[in-house]
């Protein structure tokens, strides 16, 4: 007589299985614990897209402005760095001869001379007295090196916008206007446009009666907000006649090195600051460092707390099922048979609980995304929360490895079990 | 100074082009300044897609105003916000305020109403960027249209086509205020803003209970017109 064996082609079906029922018997126990997992990967998957995106949106905001370098008169970092990707306020201005001195560099690819001032509003808000004013940012360029800079800025067309044009140089009563500042305003192609301005070492504002000629598409930078004049004139205008507030600057090669050696030439100017894109970028990511640090550290807390409650939750599920583990091994099952039934239940916990985690997490991303803009202006505009799919890979993945960690004492548990003492202890 | 740099650079992006609504500044202290007593508010937000008739009503608004929309920033679109304040439970006022394209700038008209009777409590303006705008924001100006309602309005437009200087017209009794006459587009922006935010709350807050005004209104002008003819 011969004894055939039968083997299952696949065996760990059978674990799979019998793992499933077994988190079924317990359904509230085991969506707790899901959730608790869940949680903690919401959070993570939350952290890294914000992480991801934020210098995601730093890197395109400073792409979108077009130049790699900026002089401008010295002052805070910070004030740079937002100068650069908001426009800023620029109430410091550097002297006539700066861009006469600079544009002779024979490193610079090409350079743009800037005036940056702010026309005030007038009076707004619902209060007798004109209440709160409002601002305006009012941006003077040189078109033909401006568009060389940003070549993608093109004219919104459609009903009332048809025929944009960039005002010719010597106009002193044509305006662009910026995506959002036109639709602030309500303003289309042919409309006038008011802008009160007070020039330099002045007390009063003077009206200024412009006409639109140009509406620019959205471009998601600040000029979408930035009324756009004629060099020249605006500095007139400010009462600041050849001063400037930036020159925006594309070297011929853009590296650390020749960053730091135009960096040294143009230092020795007593008045000036060089801006790299890379030290605005530090100086953003810098500023948000701090809070990361929170938040991750707030994660790591949920992430505990989540692995403790696992492992809690599945040494219960031992304990209450003694007698069964040791009639399961009185039947022949081996010890690590017992040991990868118990493991599996735990890295299914996880696994679900961090597929769960990973949708709300998607879900929630705006959400957190409008929470995160809220309460803090980050200096960038865009989306700062980029959930991508290797986010939420290796964020299951960290919830299987966290499984495997927290399977180990209970798994171990069960297996060590001896048969007679397990069935006596469950009964 | 950072705020609105923040609010032109940051909050407006979010938004569609044409379709910009007009909302007080800073609800809280704007409504507290208005109705000292106020103990909350709330604030309910007006489309007319969302409306049941929401597109014959837009349609209307144009023969009420009496003038064309903008087709693109007085789209059909475009969101309302509408403040009702209340003292304990009882509501004591309902505030609202529209964008209407002035010379210069937008024109943002907000009136506060007496949600019994929707006549205008204060008329005030929250944006005005205008050679008029210290004639315009005068208090002597705009205390003129306080206890007017929509109905004042659509009497003006029978008395205009029946009895013209009617005594009882009291919104030709209106003085505009002394401007030279590159300011009169914004004075007549602003009477638009004023009739078109009541014409507005007519349909929003208050049942168009001034219906019958508009119609008799557009009785008495279609009579002229054939006796003209």
């Amino acid at each position: 007589m011969t004894t055939q064996t039968r083997t299952d082609p696949f065996p760990l079906r059978r674990y799979v299985v019998l793992a499933v029922k077994n988190l079924r018997r317990r359904m509230v126990r085991t969506s707790l614990t899901a959730a608790g997992v869940a949680l903690a990967v919401t959070v993570a998957v939350s952290l890294g897209g914000f992480m991801l995106g934020y210098r995601g949106a730093i890197d395109e905001s400073i792409d979108m402005l077009g130049f790699q370098i900026m002089i401008m008169a010295k002052g805070c970092p910070y004030e740079a760095a937002t100068m650069m990707l908001k426009g800023g306020t620029g109430l410091l201005y550097l002297p006539a001869d700066v861009y006469e001195k600079v544009k002779e560099d024979k490193e610079i690819e090409s350079i743009t001379p800037i005036f940056v001032g702010v026309a005030q509003k007038q009076g707004s808000g619902i209060r007798d007295d004109g209440g709160e004013n409002n601002f305006l940012i009012v941006s003077g360029i040189d078109v033909a090196s401006y568009q060389v800079m940003k070549p993608w800025i093109t004219f919104k067309k459609g009903q009332g916008f048809d025929g944009g044009r960039w005002f010719t140089p010597e106009s002193r009563t044509e305006v662009v206007l910026g995506f959002e500042a036109a639709e602030y305003e309500q303003r289309k192609v042919g409309d006038t446009f008011y802008a009160s301005i007070t020039p330099a070492g002045t007390p009063n504002a003077v009206l200024h009666e412009l006409k639109v000629v140009g509406i620019l598409d959205r471009t998601g930078t600040q000029d979408d907000g930035t009324v756009f004049l004629p060099l020249d004139v605006t500095r007139e205008y400010f009462g600041r006649p050849g001063q400037l507030t930036i020159l925006g600057i594309k070297l011929k090669q853009f590296s650390g090195e020749k960053m730091r050696e135009f960096e040294t030439r143009w230092l020795k100017l007593p008045e000036v600051q060089v801006v790299g894109l890379q030290q605005v970028k530090s100086t953003l990511v810098g500023l948000v460092a701090t809070a990361q640090t929170m938040i991750a550290a707030v994660a790591v807390i949920a992430i505990l707390v989540a692995f403790i409650g696992v492992i809690n939750t599945i040494l219960m599920s031992v304990y209450e099922r003694t007698a069964e583990i040791g009639i399961m091994k009185a039947l022949g099952a081996r010890r690590d048979s017992i040991f990868q039934l118990i493991w599996l239940e735990t890295v299914m916990i996880c696994f679900a609980g961090a597929v769960a985690g990973s949708g709300v997490a998607v879900i929630g991303s705006s959400v957190v995304e409008r929470a995160i803009k809220a309460v803090a202006d980050l200096g960038v505009s865009g989306s700062i929360v980029r959930i991508t799919p290797a986010v939420i890979g290796y964020a299951v993945l960290g919830a299987v490895v966290l499984g495997f960690f927290a399977g180990l004492y209970p798994a171990w548990r069960a297996s060590s079990m001896r048969p007679v003492e397990a069935i006596g202890k469950g009964n | 100074m950072t705020f609105f740099v923040r609010l032109l650079v940051f909050t407006l992006p979010q938004v569609a082009f044409g379709a910009i609504g007009c909302t007080l500044s800073n609800p809280a202290e704007d409504l507290k300044y208005l109705y000292p007593q106020m103990t909350t508010f709330k604030e309910e937000l007006k489309e007319f897609p969302r409306l049941p008739n929401g597109s014959a009503q837009y349609k209307g608004l144009k023969a009420r105003l009496g003038s064309d929309l903008d087709p693109i920033y007085e789209a059909y679109e475009t969101p309302y916000t509408v403040y009702s304040v209340f003292q304990g439970s009882t509501r004591i006022g309902v505030v609202h305020g529209v964008n209407v394209p002035g010379k210069g700038g937008v024109i943002q008209v907000f009136l506060s109403l007496d949600p019994g009777t929707a006549a205008i409590q204060k008329f005030f303006f929250q944006r005005l960027e205008s050679p008029a705008a210290r004639a315009l924001r005068a208090k002597e100006f705009r205390e003129q249209f306080h206890g007017l309602t929509l109905a004042d309005f659509y009497k003006h437009d029978y008395y205009a086509a029946a009895e013209p200087a009617a005594k009882t017209d009291r919104v030709g009794a209106i003085k505009p205020p002394v401007m030279d006459g590159a300011a009169r587009p914004d004075y007549l922006a602003s009477l638009r803003g004023i009739r078109k935010n009541l014409i507005l709350l007519d349909y929003f807050v208050f049942g168009n209970r001034f219906e019958p005004f508009f119609e008799r209104a557009r009785e008495a002008a279609a009579k002229g017109k054939s006796r003209k003819d």
